[in-house]
């Protein structure tokens, strides 16, 4: 075979995937396994937003979109930003794509030049870094220790930047430890944001929706400090608001000259997005939105005992986090002991293998999120399969010798 | 520092979107415009798919699936490479992207290393040279002339490889010119292919199924199955299905090179859109009656869209296999002035003089890597067709 291109040396399989992978062939072999890996909704799309689909479908919007997405589901965008963020974007600065994950691989291509650095606090999403050197360019890790709620500091965010930094990418609240930072945290770090005028900053607002507690209020970075907005592409999407993964709309809004400039990078790409997926997303924005409260307090019952679960397992600790629909709780505890089943557990990864292989519970190590040693755990599961994963996960840390 | 990334820089803007832009501008204030420049179906997409649709969103199937397609759907792609061309691909060697332009993407992603070369024959699509630029190749046109029916000749293929040819694509039948190659014609381009065993070939069968007067296009693969372990075979539901906006491609090849797709794709899009991936299941596996009535229309449209170019002085029009496009030489206008006193000295001068002065919208062959020609898409109904071919006639008398 001809050979492949250095760039992909850059690209590993992402870790969730490897591991879901795995859970899928162990259940294909006949195991019961819960997983807790997957980054999506267990919930319906809404009933409005399937209908306007069948509409959409029916009356023949089925011809190829404009490239920055159909005008109808732009002004809903703008629409949600003015309406939810108080945000105000012309139409030539919003963007829709396949998903968040395009957006953002758009923003990073458009602005990334080989070499250049990309501060990415973390743990983060896999994503964020593999892009970055798709793109040619150096990630830069800044990290966001337990002790501070997994929240980026403003000196050591002033600390990582240096003559090459290209681009911040800030993801609130964030994936995989649910953390998210209050408007008063946020305006440290868009001080220093402030004090680098060369710096663009992708604000990945993917989980906005989700956060639980009344006495916390979700800002997004451009809201927070509107004289940097000319610096900001904000990124959010229908996915995790209102379960529609499958049908892969996210969009933006953010600077003129960048948003052509990520749409002119989507037209090498994909071309546009799903015309029938965009007209859904105009009824999941414009629509009802009492599910996503609903959707929220569960969200919230399970947060709160999936938390009280794993603190009561013997060698973890779990702290309580803002939104998204993660935990990351610290299995430091657990480190160099040895499983039931005989598996050494030196890291985090050898624990959640040793988990799936012995307990059939499916989550994400740590490291795969450049930190550890934690797992990542998703709740986006029913309450019973909940119960009986954190059952099954304090046997698992009970039997360790 | 610069604003935006120097990749961004190595992109053409699209000159097909300009046009439309203009046109529909030109609509807005009142001007009759017809436009030619659609490089999608004007039919509908087929209600027994529209229903399928329905049906998996009803179902649930509104969560991710597997970055490289449903297995259902990736089933479908190699039953069908299986019953169309005998090819034999299995799942695993079978993608499934959000269109074709994805897999072109994501193949030049994942092969190109900075100063590889790719062999093109131009007339072209644009994407194929833009995206590669993007991957830092470096496009290689040949030029394929009308006197050979815009196909690329073998001893032309041969003198265009060199050491750092990484890739050859094909696009048969072509945009923009209709071009389509039966097994004879491939053949010797296969020979060529087969000295040379460190090029990768993409072919990009998309227009597959538009194809008229009884001709068969072949595939690269079913003519020299040897070439298949370098190969991808790229096809999609956009154009045979009228599923534009469905964004559906797939694709299949090694499974090596299927696993580098799928690494690519899982950190830009990861999957094309569920229910999009039901519909297409559905256009593939469900009855395929809906194809020979366009196929008959578009047959029609051809034979009525070439005869009247060929009456219109100044231009002669050659007659191709497939696609929905013609793609007309202009030699005999070069050099007039229109009535309104423009002066027609390229292609580009014309398509904008003819645009302005009678309403009609084509794209000029620079467009497509291809100057002295301009593109006209026939996915437009019948009357309005004739009534532009009339204009483009008027246009063509009017030059003096």
């Amino acid at each position: 075979m001809p050979a492949l291109a250095q760039r992909l040396g850059a690209a590993p399989v992402a870790a969730t995937v490897a591991m879901t992978v795995r859970a899928r062939a162990l259940r294909a072999a006949g195991a019961e396994v819960i997983p807790l890996t997957i980054g999506e909704p267990d919930f319906a799309t809404p009933k409005h937003a399937i209908e306007a689909a069948y509409k959409a479908a029916l009356a023949g919007q089925t011809k190829y979109p404009p490239q920055d997405g159909t005008p109808a589901l732009k002004e809903a965008v703008q629409r949600k930003f003015r309406r939810e963020n108080g945000l105000d974007f012309a139409l030539d600065q919003i963007m829709v794509g396949n998903g968040g994950k395009q957006v953002i691989y758009d923003a990073i291509m458009a602005t990334v030049d080989p070499g250049d650095e990309v501060v990415i606090p973390r743990p983060c999403w896999t994503a964020y870094p593999l892009m970055t050197k798709l793109a040619g360019g150096v990630p830069v890790s800044v990290n966001c220790p337990e002790n501070n709620g997994f929240k980026l500091r403003a000196e050591d965010l002033e600390a990582a930047i240096t003559g090459r930094t290209k681009l911040l990418v800030l993801n609130l609240p964030n994936n995989p430890t649910g953390a998210a930072c209050t408007k008063a945290e946020l305006g440290e770090i868009a001080a220093v944001i402030r004090a680098h005028p060369r710096l663009w900053v992708i604000a990945d607002d993917m989980y906005e929706h989700l956060v639980y507690d009344e006495d916390f209020a979700l800002v997004t970075l451009a809201a927070a400090a509107p004289d940097l907005a000319e610096r900001i592409v904000t990124v959010s999407g229908v996915s995790k608001t209102y379960a529609m993964t499958g049908w892969r709309i996210g969009f933006a809004g953010g600077p003129r000259a960048l948003i052509k400039a990520m749409v002119n990078m989507q037209g090498q790409v994909t071309a546009g997005v799903s015309t029938v997926g965009q007209a859904a997303a105009v009824a999941a924005l414009d629509g009802p939105q009492d599910l996503v409260a609903e959707r929220r307090a569960i969200y919230r019952r399970r947060r709160d005992m999936v938390v009280k679960k794993l603190n009561e397992a013997s060698g973890i600790t779990c702290r309580k986090p803002e939104g998204a629909f993660y935990v990351y709780p610290n299995i430091g505890g657990c480190i160099g002991r040895t499983s039931e089943g005989g598996r050494k557990i030196e890291t985090d990864q050898d624990f959640a293998m040793a988990l799936l292989e012995e307990q059939h519970v499916a989550s994400v190590h740590g490291a795969g999120f450049g930190m550890s040693p934690y797992l990542r755990i998703s709740y986006a599961t029913d309450e019973a399969a909940l119960t009986e994963a954190c059952r099954r996960i304090a046997a698992f840390t009970a039997g360790l010798r | 520092m610069h604003l935006t990334a120097s990749r961004l820089d190595r992109i053409n803007p699209s000159q097909t979107i300009a046009i439309a832009t203009k046109a529909r501008t030109l609509q807005a204030a009142g001007r009759d415009v017809i436009s030619l420049s659609a490089g999608e179906p004007d039919f509908d997409t087929p209600e027994n798919i529209k229903r399928a649709a329905i049906r998996a969103i009803e179902a649930g199937e509104t969560k991710y699936t597997d970055v490289a397609g449903t297995r259902a759907l990736r089933q479908a792609v190699a039953d069908k490479f299986r019953r169309d061309s005998g090819l034999d691909y299995r799942p695993e060697e079978i993608i499934v992207s959000t269109g074709g332009k994805q897999v072109i993407f994501n193949a030049m992603l994942a092969t190109i290393d900075p100063g590889d070369e790719a062999v093109i024959p131009s007339p072209c699509w644009v994407s194929y040279p833009d995206i590669v630029s993007l991957a830092e190749g470096k496009p290689i046109l040949v030029p394929c002339s009308q006197n050979h029916g815009f196909k690329l000749r073998a001893e032309d293929l041969e003198a265009a490889i060199t050491p750092k040819t990484k890739w050859f694509l094909l696009n048969n039948p072509c945009n923009p010119t209709g071009a389509a190659y039966s097994a004879a014609d491939l053949r010797p381009i296969c020979d060529v292919l087969l000295r040379h065993p460190d090029v990768w070939v993409f072919t990009d069968d998309i227009y597959e199924k538009l194809v008229y007067d009884g001709f068969r296009p072949a595939t690269i693969v079913e003519v020299e199955p040897k070439l298949r372990a370098r190969t991808i075979t790229m096809n999609g539901c956009s154009k045979a299905y009228a599923m534009t906006g469905w964004r559906i491609g797939f694709a299949g090849a090694p499974v090596e090179m299927i696993k580098a797709m799928d690494k690519l794709q899982s950190q830009s899009t990861t999957n094309a859109s569920s229910i999009s991936q039901a519909a297409a299941l559905e256009a593939l596996n469900g009855p395929q009656d809906s194809i020979p009535g366009m196929v008959k229309i578009y047959n029609e449209r051809r034979d009525l869209v070439v005869s009247m170019l060929n009456a219109a002085p100044g231009i002669t029009c050659h007659r191709p296999e497939g696609a929905f496009y013609v793609y007309p030489a202009i030699h005999g206008c070069i050099g007039k002035t229109s009535r309104r006193g423009v002066k027609i000295a390229d292609d580009e001068s014309l398509v904008t003089a003819l645009l302005e002065e009678e309403g009609v919208a084509v794209v000029h062959g620079a467009a497509f890597m291809y100057p002295g020609h301009f593109r006209v898409s026939y996915a437009t109904g019948t009357d309005l067709l004739r009534e532009a071919c009339t204009r483009i006639q008027r246009f063509c008398q009017s030059l003096s």
